[in-house]
């Protein structure tokens, strides 16, 4: 007589909702970093934070090191 | 896998590069922004242009002050992308050891998510860049390095599938035709260069190894927290 036997083995899988905080950490960090002109400030600011620019001078140095369009 | 372990190792490990990157570049980036700096200066005053000298120091301290805190942030940008390809395609990577499978990538990324894109859109010292087309250089830049991100990505996943044995050459013969596509089909930086192209030259040299470095500090500092944290738990796993 034969007999079936089942092994179940646990494969180590990618946390799906680590990936979607790591994306979400990417996408908004990237934009702070490299591309922000005073749009995340305006959003308290107003359009005085288009002028100041705090997060783009904080950045600035940061920028131009690592090859990001600046002026 | 752990969320929290995955997270931590990848954030962590993103914080610490970054960190690095800044201190290397305060001392072999900053005296090129600095020499940049006061050449636009110069021209602006030569040109009769009213320059506030006040408020470009505060600038400066302001923006030498983030310097640390800019590069942690960056690192912690870059090392969340590491983490998620590390975690699909670790197993597709080639090396014997995390450290090794890790420093692979991040070559890979340096090459493809850096490089690739400067020899386009080249790194610039300050001086160079006009506020009024800031907008149109960064659709450029982003158009540019998502065409190489996607498809050195699309290229990857398809290797795995498509059984072309001693052909795969072609896979990175197929990168290099769709980049050079790329590379005639997108217009120029616009912006003009008006100061020395051995300051400019100087700094592109320098931020491409500075970069260099920090994908190679990544990958290190990545693979041994993998194998201290991740690893470690996947074979306590395993025995059970």
């Amino acid at each position: 007589m034969s007999t079936i036997r089942q092994i179940a083995k646990e494969v180590p899988r990618v946390p799906r909702i680590a990936v979607g905080i790591l994306v979400a950490i990417l996408l908004f960090t990237m934009f702070m970093v490299g591309f922000d002109q005073g749009h995340l400030f305006s959003i308290v600011q107003g359009q005085p934070a288009f002028d100041n620019m705090w997060m783009h001078e904080f950045y600035h140095d940061m920028r131009h090191a690592s090859g990001f369009p600046c002026h | 896998m752990n969320s929290i372990n995955l997270l931590a190792v990848t954030i962590f490990s993103g914080a610490i590069a970054g960190t690095i990157l800044a201190i290397i570049n305060l001392g072999l980036v900053e005296p090129y922004i600095d020499s940049a700096i006061a050449l636009e200066t110069q021209r602006k005053i030569s040109s009769g242009e009213n320059v506030d000298m006040a408020e470009l120091v505060h600038y400066r301290i302001w923006q030498k002050g983030g310097a640390i805190a800019a590069g942690a942030v960056y690192g912690i940008s870059l090392g969340a992308l590491f983490g998620i390809v590390f975690a699909y395609g670790r197993k597709a990577l080639p090396g014997d050891s995390n450290k090794q499978k890790a420093l692979f990538l991040a070559g890979i990324l340096w090459f493809v998510l850096y490089l690739m894109v400067a020899i386009k859109y080249p790194a610039n010292p300050p001086a160079v860049g006009d506020p009024e087309t800031i907008y149109y250089r960064q659709s450029l830049y982003v158009g540019y390095l998502a065409i190489s991100g996607f498809t050195a990505l699309g290229l990857a996943l398809a290797w795995k599938r498509v059984q072309l044995g001693s052909k795969k050459i072609l896979f990175p013969l197929i990168y290099a035709a769709i980049m050079i596509v790329a590379y005639v089909a997108l217009p120029p930086n616009p912006d003009k260069i008006g100061i020395s192209m051995d300051l400019i030259h100087t700094f592109r040299v320098v931020t491409a190894l500075t970069i260099g470095l920090f994908w190679g500090i990544l990958g290190i500092v990545f693979g041994s927290l993998w194998d201290r944290f991740i690893s470690r738990e996947e074979q306590k796993y395993a025995t059970v």
